[in-house]
């Protein structure tokens, strides 16, 4: 059973032109767990996520990454220890999707035959065609694309997956598709995984703990059973505008 | 003797004037790149400086040139020659397209790009020599090109302050009341501009991101 | 990423491609030879090209027409030109800009050994003219007021317009010091015209007095009467070669051909010459070709 969190928030406050966007912000996040930031935009759930891998730095607090404060560990190799899927993707237009994957095993300066192996593995996972390998991005679609998002997230291995809504820029089916698909690969991986959303429905099938953000603040943070019959008015209320038809979600989900 | 009769009994010096014309847009359009796409880049990085910068260069641009070789003519070392003088405004009538375009194109970077390139542990340099320089280079090119067409046509009034190139036989031509001298730096100077601008302008399309 | 990498190098060898061969000009067999844009220096570097063409197998190569001096000298410190004919009152107050002198062979010296210090040219031996600055009347007013020197004519300025070139306008040689030592005070402000249509103001009455040359073909031709510096405000102007040392070193041969033109032109000479290309609208070429005939120095 996990001892020591992967991920620890204390007391952390972020504050930009003045304007107090993160406070008093308490959680922790349990080695193999997927924690799922949920909230409306503008609640500070993106912030908290780029907290981890120092894409921001908090104003006061302290984020611990295996129990060393994060502001402790050298940059670069935080970030490169630490998967990172945006909702743009973000892949370089000028590589194929080869050399996307491979970036940061190239980087580290992996051999080159061991990146071959490693992007083919990567691509078979994430259930990407030998033959789009050398493609560009622009010619994927939008699904294929963020498989290769999430390949390249998980090239070098890293113990930490982060994920900013990774699924929102894509259409119902393939949504659906690639939320299942994610199921699968976690369930062979373990990764710990903080995924940002504002969809419920996504968080109750693909956490297995939800924190609810509002206006800044953690707010609850109760496994998707819970959170369905939670009484928490903030919980509550977010579960009353989704509608109908939450309880069969949670049958296809995580936990 | 017609014009072409002309061209080929002088050829030598045509050829000549020619590659002096070369050296003096070659050697000024080099040193506008070597200081103004690191100032490009620069600014594009640091948006608080991009006005200034641009705005000198923009002054500078509207300096009329023949009245920008004039004045720096009094100045030591540099204005004793004339080619030296020539390479220095020349170099600084190209700074505006090279700095402008190399802003634009670095700041056209796709934002989520450059966002998942940093969260993936890449350094600011790694960012710019395998992201924004190869993504921008098309536009970068597209400067040069602007700076080294109007450096041609520039480098003819060069002339006038004892440069050389072909802006020589245009004066001369002028003086002597003979078209065809005039020609005879008109027309290569206009080939260099068109073959500049063809070739230049061939090497983006090739480089350009998809 | 490899396309890139290929583009960049390749950019870097054209760029190399085009200004190595511009830097090293291979004059072993050549000789560039300048000439100012007006007649009389025409007929100089003419003379000099001929002169060097049919004595040795050098090949010469003619840069006439550079539009003034500045440029003249910009073009041999440059290398561009290898010799050029310059005045030595020229030399000396606007290239090396040193105070006036009247003293032929002190200019020239100075000239001379300025010159070689400090640019690496020096001085053929002076062709035999002075052409300095003729300040011109037309040939009835001389006549009618009996004017023979500047300081008689100072005294009519009041009444005359003058018509001066652009550079000695502005030359520290020029008006300025002129204007202070006779005491010249004009109906209005001299006019600034074209040197080639000085002459033409003058005969046509728009202006009295204009600043030629003691070597205008048109002075005869025109009747026109230049008036005697007698106060000597003006330098000497000696024709001369400015070579460069180093083509001299290259080239000895030249030296013995340009001692053997120093003093061959008289000032009455030169004007005659002058008179035939810009009078008679002959070709420099056969001008200066018949003249070195005359003079046997060539076939």
């Amino acid at each position: 059973m996990p001892d020591h969190p992967i991920i620890e928030f204390r007391d952390v406050s972020y504050a930009v032109a003045g304007t107090l966007v993160l406070s008093g912000l308490k959680f922790e996040v349990q080695p193999g767990e997927t924690l799922v930031l949920l909230g409306r935009s503008g609640s500070g759930k993106t912030t908290t996520l780029k907290l981890i891998n120092r894409l921001l730095s908090p104003t006061s607090g302290e984020v611990r990454i295996k129990g060393v404060p994060n502001t402790q560990l050298d940059l670069v190799a935080l970030r490169r220890s630490i998967g990172y899927v945006i909702q743009e993707v973000g892949l370089f237009p000028h590589y194929t999707v080869e050399r996307n994957i491979a970036l940061v095993p190239w980087i580290m300066k992996w051999p080159e035959d061991r990146i071959r192996l490693r992007v083919k593995e990567l691509m078979q996972l994430t259930g990407l065609i030998p033959e789009l390998a050398s493609r560009y991005p622009h010619q994927l679609s939008g699904g294929q694309r963020q498989r290769v998002g999430v390949a390249r997230a998980l090239a070098a291995d890293p113990e930490i997956l982060l994920m900013d809504e990774p699924f929102g820029a894509l259409d119902p089916l393939t949504r659906n598709e690639l939320q299942q698909e994610f199921l699968s690969l976690q369930r062979k991986l373990r990764k710990t995984i903080v995924l940002v959303t504002h969809d419920l429905r996504e968080a109750l099938r693909l956490g297995s703990r939800i924190a609810l953000m509002e206006t800044g603040r953690l707010v609850a943070a109760l496994a998707p059973q819970e959170f369905l019959h939670s009484a928490d008015p903030a919980a509550s209320a977010y579960v009353r505008a989704f509608g109908d038809g939450l309880g069969t979600t949670l049958d296809r989900s995580a936990s | 003797m017609n014009f072409f009769h002309f061209m080929a009994q002088n050829h030598q010096q045509v050829l000549e004037l020619t590659l002096e014309h070369l050296w003096l847009v070659g050697l000024s359009t080099l040193f506008a790149a070597m200081i103004g796409i690191p100032l490009g880049i620069a600014i594009a990085h640091r948006p608080r400086l991009d006005k200034p910068v641009l705005a000198g260069a923009n002054i500078i641009q509207t300096i009329p040139s023949l009245a920008l070789f004039g004045f720096l003519l009094p100045l030591p070392w540099l204005g004793e020659r004339a080619d030296r003088l020539a390479i220095l405004a020349l170099t600084l009538y190209a700074l505006l397209p090279i700095i402008r375009n190399t802003y634009t194109g670095i700041r056209g970077v796709d934002a989520a790009v450059l966002e998942a390139g940093r969260g993936m542990g890449m350094t600011d340099s790694q960012l710019l020599f395998q992201v924004e320089l190869p993504l921008s280079i098309s536009m970068i090119l597209s400067g040069v090109r602007t700076a080294v067409v109007i450096s041609v046509g520039l480098a003819t009034i060069a002339a006038a302050i004892g440069a050389g190139g072909l802006g020589e036989f245009i004066f001369r031509g002028l003086a002597m009341v003979d078209n065809r001298v005039i020609l005879a730096g008109a027309v290569p100077a206009a080939l260099l501009a068109l073959l500049a601008d063809f070739s230049i302008g061939w090497l983006e399309k090739r480089l350009q991101p998809r | 990423m490899n396309l890139l990498r290929k583009t960049v190098c390749g950019l870097i060898v054209i760029a190399t491609a085009l200004v190595i061969p511009s830097c090293a000009p291979s004059r072993a067999d050549r000789i560039v030879i300048g000439s100012k844009n007006f007649t009389e220096s025409l007929i100089l570097g003419e003379l000099f090209a001929q002169q060097i063409e049919s004595h040795t197998r050098l090949k010469v190569e003619r840069r006439f027409y550079l539009a003034g001096t500045y440029i003249c000298q910009q073009a041999i410190l440059a290398g561009r030109v290898d010799l050029y004919p310059e005045y030595t009152g020229t030399a000396l107050t606007a290239i090396l800009k040193e105070p006036a002198n009247s003293d032929k062979g002190t200019v020239y010296q100075r000239v001379k050994s300025e010159y070689e210090r400090r640019f690496r040219l020096t001085l053929g031996p002076s062709l035999g003219f002075n052409d300095t600055f003729a300040m011109e009347i037309r040939g009835e007013d001389a006549r009618r007021l009996n004017l023979k020197t500047l300081s008689q004519a100072a005294a009519f300025a009041a009444r005359w317009h003058a018509g001066f070139g652009y550079e000695f306008m502005e030359r520290p040689d020029g008006y300025r010091g002129l204007a202070a030592t006779y005491g010249l005070h004009f109906a209005e402000p001299p006019r600034v015209m074209d040197l080639g249509l000085l002459a033409r103001a003058l005969q046509n009455h728009q202006i009295d007095l204009a600043a030629g040359n003691a070597t205008d073909g048109l002075i005869p031709a025109l009747d026109l009467f230049a008036l005697e510096d007698d106060k000597h405000y003006f330098p000497p102007y000696e024709a001369v070669p400015v070579i460069r040392m180093q083509t001299m070193q290259e080239h000895p041969e030249i030296s013995q051909l340009i001692t053997d033109l120093a003093g061959k032109i008289s000032d009455e000479e030169m004007q005659r010459l002058n008179y035939a290309v810009d009078g008679q609208h002959r070709d420099a070429k056969d001008v200066v070709h018949e003249f070195l005939r005359s003079k046997m120095l060539t076939y």
